[in-house]
């Protein structure tokens, strides 16, 4: 309960000091950069989520946990979610900034290849009744794709240059304002915060929907 | 078969004149690219229902050991995607005029690529076969995996057929190192869906 109090205040003091306190970077048009305090912390979460969906299947396969296959689809789940809020905050960003709401930039392509891994990965636990079978087809699959993601890192880049703004707005660069620093990291917390406690929120509703089906079949 | 009516029909309908020869290296990768990777497609979602259609998958659990089973199946698909490649390619070439400045490294690019195509989807085939709504399924999951390499491979083929900086065959590498990836990681992780 405090967690959530706490949490919905320090969202509110990130939200206002995004847009009162922080002056808009140069080299960008008008306000637009300060997509910086929402969109970055949701590609972080989105990469955040998918890294621990991968930890939580290969502890999944190795001890055979119901627990740890909850956490690798609670993470799924909320990363496909944050995946899609960075998708269209950073297609409205490029709108306003490069003219077009879509141009397969390299880190467009490789966003789009991650939500159609976490689509195929519902599609695939859907698609499959024995629950045990989900579980360890799930983490099978969530181990492979996740083994694709550095050729896209790697290969993607080399081939067209990107658009997308690095060193302007990238924290470790000293070039940054130290105002705007301090509400990036605050709302790289806030939405890390928020990701956690979303996370166990899930977690706890498909426990009780697990113990439900059991006791259904006692 | 359906390798072929595709080709016919991308040859028919582009034919070889309406493209303008700047862009014809690209395109043409592009093209032979998803002929390719379609029809491979229809025919690798096979190679694991087959098996479950016929009932057998029960006597080979018991009479073989599952990486043996893996292995069998991923040289069945990577012969089927050789015999598949060696039809549509010189065909493709031969339709659509397609130049090639440096053929030692399309048929490498090809080669290697072929490899990748098959390593990434035979374990795919060995889950969508116990799973409902397969052919579909086996689509879906097969893409997102499939996608840098075929990037690469379209990347790659239109280099060589265009003759650029192809020192040391970067696009062969990285299909290499994917298809080391994929069949490692396939031996490590299907004897846990063979066994279930």
């Amino acid at each position: 309960m405090i967690y959530k109090v706490f949490l919905t205040i320090w969202m509110a003091v990130i939200l206002v000091a995004a847009f009162l306190y922080t002056e808009a970077a140069t080299g960008f048009p008008g306000e637009t950069s300060r997509i910086l305090f929402f969109h970055v912390p949701q590609a972080w979460v989105a990469t955040l989520s998918f890294l621990l969906s991968m930890i939580a299947s290969c502890v999944y396969l190795a001890r055979r946990n119901v627990k740890a296959d909850d956490l690798a689809l609670s993470a799924a789940e909320l990363g496909f979610l944050f995946c899609v809020l960075a998708t269209v905050t950073g297609s409205i960003f490029a709108k306003a900034s490069w003219g077009s709401f879509w141009n397969w930039d390299p880190r467009e392509t490789s966003i789009v290849i991650l939500l159609m891994i976490y689509g195929a990965y519902f599609a695939l636990r859907s698609a499959v009744a024995d629950p045990e079978k989900k579980r360890v087809f799930a983490g099978v699959y969530a181990i492979l794709a996740f083994l694709t993601v550095p050729f896209l890192v790697f290969v993607i880049p080399r081939i067209t240059a990107s658009l997308h703004p690095e060193d302007t707005m990238n924290p470790a660069n000293p070039g940054m304002d130290p105002k705007t620093l301090k509400v990036f990291l605050g709302s790289l917390l806030a939405y890390t915060a928020l990701f956690v406690w979303m996370l166990r929120l899930r977690m706890r509703i498909l426990r009780i929907e697990g113990n439900r089906i059991e006791g259904f079949r006692d | 078969m359906f390798a072929v009516t595709t080709l016919i029909a991308v040859s028919f309908s582009i034919g070889s004149f309406r493209i303008a020869e700047a862009e014809k290296p690209f395109l043409y990768a592009v093209l032979l690219w998803i002929i390719l990777v379609f029809s491979a497609l229809s025919g690798l979602s096979r190679s694991f229902v087959k098996e479950e259609e016929a009932g057998t998958m029960d006597v080979l659990r018991l009479s073989a050991r599952p990486r043996a089973v893996f292995l069998g199946k991923l040289f069945f698909n990577l012969t089927l995607l050789g015999a598949l490649e060696l039809i549509i390619v010189p065909l493709f070439i031969l339709v659509m005029k397609y130049k090639i400045e440096f053929p030692g490294f399309f048929a490498a690019m090809l080669i290697s690529a072929g490899l990748g195509l098959g390593a990434g989807t035979t374990i795919v085939a060995a889950m969508i076969a116990q799973a409902s709504a397969r052919g579909a399924l086996f689509s879906a999951l097969s893409f997102p995996l499939l996608l840098p390499l075929m990037i690469t491979a379209i990347k790659g083929c239109e280099r060589a057929a265009v003759g650029i900086d192809t020192a040391g065959w970067p696009e062969v590498r990285i299909a290499i190192a994917y298809v080391v990836i994929m069949v490692v990681m396939s031996l490590f992780l299907f004897p846990l869906i063979w066994e279930e």
